[in-house]
């Protein structure tokens, strides 16, 4: 029954998520950007873009101009999530790449960085003014949210051992739909309703920062306005336009 | 009219220039509703028709604004995914210098973004339809158009909390469309709309007509006589090679003036063929400020259309910050394209990038000693640093301005590094808000920078500080007086250059010459002894 | 200040917002006495000199002199003591081109000034 529900779960979640961020990302693609209004200093080749946003992405470059402690913070939660993602991928792969072998250890570790980056999110959220001003209820849940999903990960790990051989099981069979049993003990489905509400929720929230920052214009754009002539989509060209008169005449 | 509370200054001379960044994030409570009171004139429906907006409040105004946002985030990417994508990290919160200033939440970047992002996740996002206390999603009332007028107008798009923002979003953006919402259900400012109107009639900001315009420049031509020896002209809609576009505050105000002066003598040492356009009398582009395209457009054109009727080669802006924006990223875009000017010349191009290239191939002589009682700093105008470029590198238009000013002083100091190049602080007056009801606002928004320059002072002696935008220089020729220093402390960066230029044929070269020939006949002297 | 009324001799001259009056017709001498005292200032014969000048000025060009021509003008007739910027700014605090202005009847310079 349990198995049923969780597998029905997961592909409306992977649904939702493919097929919202997609839209999403299509919205950003075809809304004109007119006018060239990257931040500058800008770069003015492509290429230069690309690195500009590569050091966006990575390093955060521009949070780290802006505040030490929420760049250490989101750091530690980004990073530990990209190693915790590439540790995941052992459960959807058959046989396991030797990639994602060598990350295991420090995957499974990462988990306690990124519920501590979680909690310090939370904490400035909650005890910085400022930025308790400026935060919505859901703002406050989507951090619990994580904070959820990593420690419930943590007790499948580090606390009671789950039938982790049971689960993978699972996750193949959904891919080949040929349905496996869900091993059933609390914390993974804890964990794993956690992980699905997150994948729904994705498209719909702030969390499309993710997609989201590649198309910045700010950011993702060559400074380039005076060498390069782009009209503005929705005006009349220029050569069918009316001047308006001196004056006086 | 019994009040005579009016005297901005009296109003605001409580405000310590203490404001300023709070990286460690511990202290400093936002106080709500700090800068709720101030708020500019609205036009009245003289001034909104002309730019093609109703002049009062329509019935429908609810239906009218969301139809404009719903058009704007089909126009615009920016405006779409910024709405979309702030996570409420906290970066920018103590970036804006009018938060510095006031405290006031609703002016931290986000915080001013959220009074229209929590309409739009009202009606466009699903969570905001479906639980819109959970993502703080609220109901568009005239409260709100209200709101909106008063704290989009408390933001001088300066960009500064883009620089800061992990994904880039501009606040300036959020402001323009929040504008152009209020102009289309009729709740325009009068400071701004006023203006474009003026320059759709005149020409320019000022109402300066072409008889008045032509009289200042003559005048000004007799003045560089009785200073030079040598006349310096400053022709208006003759053919040239050159057609220079300034703001019209450089025929008008102080020290603005004085930076005309410096291009002129510029223009006359290299020889160049130049004039100015009393059809395109006005660089300042305040539409821009409004977030309207098509009204920008139609100051945008002005400008083709001089080129077009002068026959000019090349195009050529003066001091101005928003202007040399409104040039840099949108003349191209949409005036464009320019292919009937010289290609070997970028179009625009600024005043500082011609006097820079003139003075690398040596075409200008200094006497740097005329400045030598300046301590000079150089205040990094927000448009120019942050949404422009001068010369053919990223930075160069950090590097050609201070090139400039090093090569005719010999006393310049930088203001602290946090508060220059990228991370300049806007003098408090840009943006549209550099209207007299708006002076509390003002000061209390200038007071960050005006920190800064103490500290310059104080550790060099810094006593002049040098700008090349026209609102700049008139926001802290108004300011600087309540910071303790002259109304003449900030200086046009062309008039240093006119400080310091010597004219060929000038009685200031005549003086060099018999100096230079009375040391070598001294040191002639020496060798013999 | 909101727009509205000045009194002068029982007739009533509507302003704006600022206080610039919105018929330029409507300035007399009277006029200009009462807007100066609104102002804080007691029109002596240097202010009159000044709003003079911005009268005859604006007669002939439709806008205000720059300063820089104002200041000019002052030095022919009172002499470099009185005819320089910082003397203007002790005439009308405010700034010459606005504060006169408005006394003199005028529209307000407007623009980056």
């Amino acid at each position: 029954m349990l198995t049923v529900l969780y597998a029905l779960l997961y592909y409306v979640a992977a649904i939702i998520f493919v097929v919202g961020v997609a839209k999403r990302v299509w919205e950003y693609w075809k809304t004109p950007q007119p006018a060239v209004i990257p931040t500058t200093p800008a770069p003015v080749t492509r290429t230069g873009v690309v690195w500009r946003m590569f050091k966006e992405v990575a390093f955060f470059e521009s949070l780290w101009k802006s505040n030490k402690w929420i760049w250490i913070f989101a750091m530690m939660f980004h990073l530990s999530l990209w190693l915790i993602i590439i540790r995941h991928l052992r459960y959807f792969l058959d046989p396991v790449p030797t990639l994602i072998v060598l990350a295991q250890p420090f995957g499974k570790y990462a988990g306690f960085f990124f519920v501590l980056g979680a909690l310090g999110l939370l904490a400035r959220r909650m005890f910085v003014p400022r930025i308790r001003y400026i935060s919505n209820p859901s703002d406050y849940l989507m951090l619990l949210l994580f904070l959820g999903i990593g420690l419930s990960g943590l007790g499948m790990t580090f606390v009671s051992k789950t039938d982790i051989v049971g689960v993978k099981a699972f996750f193949l069979g959904l891919m080949t739909f040929n349905w496996q049993p869900l091993p059933t003990d609390l914390p993974v489905l804890v964990h794993l309703g956690l992980v699905a509400l997150f994948l729904i929720i994705f498209p719909f929230s702030k969390l499309v920062h993710a997609p989201g920052v590649f198309f910045s214009p700010t950011r993702n754009m060559v400074d380039n306005p005076r060498e390069k002539f782009r009209p503005v989509p929705w005006l009349p060209p220029v050569d069918e336009v009316q001047y308006d008169p001196p004056h006086g005449s | 009219m019994s009040e005579l509370d009016k005297n901005p200054e009296a109003a605001t001379d409580d405000v310590p220039p203490e404001a300023q960044e709070d990286p460690l994030y511990f202290a400093w409570e936002p106080k709500e509703g700090a800068s709720a009171h101030i708020q500019s004139f609205k036009a009245a429906p003289e001034f909104q028709e002309p730019l093609g907006y109703p002049g009062e409040l329509v019935d429908n105004w609810k239906e009218v604004a969301l139809a404009k946002m719903e058009e704007l985030r089909g126009k615009f990417r920016s405006f779409r995914l910024f709405l979309d994508i702030c996570v409420k990290c906290g970066a920018c919160t103590d970036k804006c210098h009018y938060y510095m200033g006031t405290s006031d939440p609703k002016n931290m970047p986000v915080g001013r973004q959220d009074l229209l992002r929590s309409v739009y996740r009202r009606y466009f996002t699903l969570p905001g339809k479906w639980f819109p206390q959970l993502v703080g999603a609220r109901e568009l009332t005239e409260d709100v158009l209200e709101e909106w007028y008063t704290y989009y107008f408390q933001c001088s798009e300066c960009r500064r909390c883009s620089v800061y923002c992990p994904y880039g979003i501009d606040t300036a953006e959020i402001t323009m469309a929040a504008r152009e919402i209020l102009d289309s259900v009729g709740i325009g400012m009068k400071y701004t709309n006023e203006i474009i109107g003026k320059v759709f009639k005149v020409g320019n900001n000022l109402g300066l007509p072409k008889p008045a315009l032509q009289s200042t420049l003559e005048d000004l031509e007799d003045e560089i006589e009785e200073d030079t020896g040598v006349r310096v002209r400053l022709p208006l809609d003759e053919p040239a090679d050159i057609l220079l576009v300034t703001p019209s505050a450089d025929f008008f105000a102080e020290p603005h003036i004085d930076g005309l002066i410096g291009y002129a003598k510029v223009f006359h040492a290299t020889g160049a063929k130049w004039t100015l356009s009393s059809y395109a009398s006005e660089a300042a582009n305040f539409a821009m400020f409004i977030g309207s395209y098509e009204n920008m457009r139609r100051i945008a054109l002005r400008i083709r259309k001089a080129a077009i009727d002068l026959g000019v080669k090349r195009i050529i802006i003066g001091e101005c910050g928003h202007a040399w924006r409104a040039a840099y990223q949108f003349l191209n875009t949409l005036a464009g394209p320019f292919d009937f000017l010289d290609p070997n010349y970028p179009v625009p191009q600024h005043i500082c990038e011609y006097t820079w290239e003139a003075i690398q191939k040596g075409l200008l002589k200094f006497d740097k000693s005329q400045n030598d009682h300046l301590k000079v700093t150089f205040h990094d105008s927000c448009n120019v640093a942050r949404a422009s470029r001068m010369g053919d590198y990223p930075g160069g238009q950090f590097e050609i301005p201070r090139n400039i000013i090093k090569a005719v002083c010999n006393h310049f100091y930088e203001m602290p590094e946090d508060t220059i190049k990228e991370a300049t602080l806007c003098c408090g007056g840009g943006g549209g808000l550099l209207t007299d009801d708006l002076m509390e606002l003002r000061k209390k928004g200038g007071s960050p920078r005006m920190k800064a320059l103490k500290q310059a002072t104080e550790e060099y002696g810094v006593n002049k500080m040098a700008a090349i935008c026209a609102i700049c220089k008139t926001q802290f020729s108004k300011i600087m007086p309540m910071f303790g220093y002259g109304m003449d402390d900030i200086m046009s960066l062309h008039q240093l250059v006119s400080n310091a230029i010597i004219l060929p044929g000038s009685e200031q070269e005549k003086e060099l010459m018999e100096a230079e020939a009375e040391n070598a006949g001294e040191n002639a002297g020496e060798g013999e002894a | 200040m909101s727009a509205g009324y000045y009194e002068v001799n029982g007739k009533q001259v509507p302003h704006d917002e600022e206080g610039y009056i919105t018929n330029l017709s409507d300035w007399s001498k009277e006029l200009a006495e009462v807007i100066a005292k609104q102002e804080n200032i007691d029109m002596t014969d240097e202010h009159w000199e000044v709003v003079n000048f911005l009268r005859e000025y604006y007669d002939e060009y439709q806008i205000a002199p720059a300063i820089r021509v104002l200041v000019k003008a002052m030095k022919k007739k009172f002499g470099p003591e009185k005819g320089n910027n910082k003397y203007l700014y002790e005439l009308f605090p405010y700034g010459p081109a606005k504060q006169a202005c408005k006394i003199a009847g005028l529209p307000k310079p407007t623009g980056c000034v």
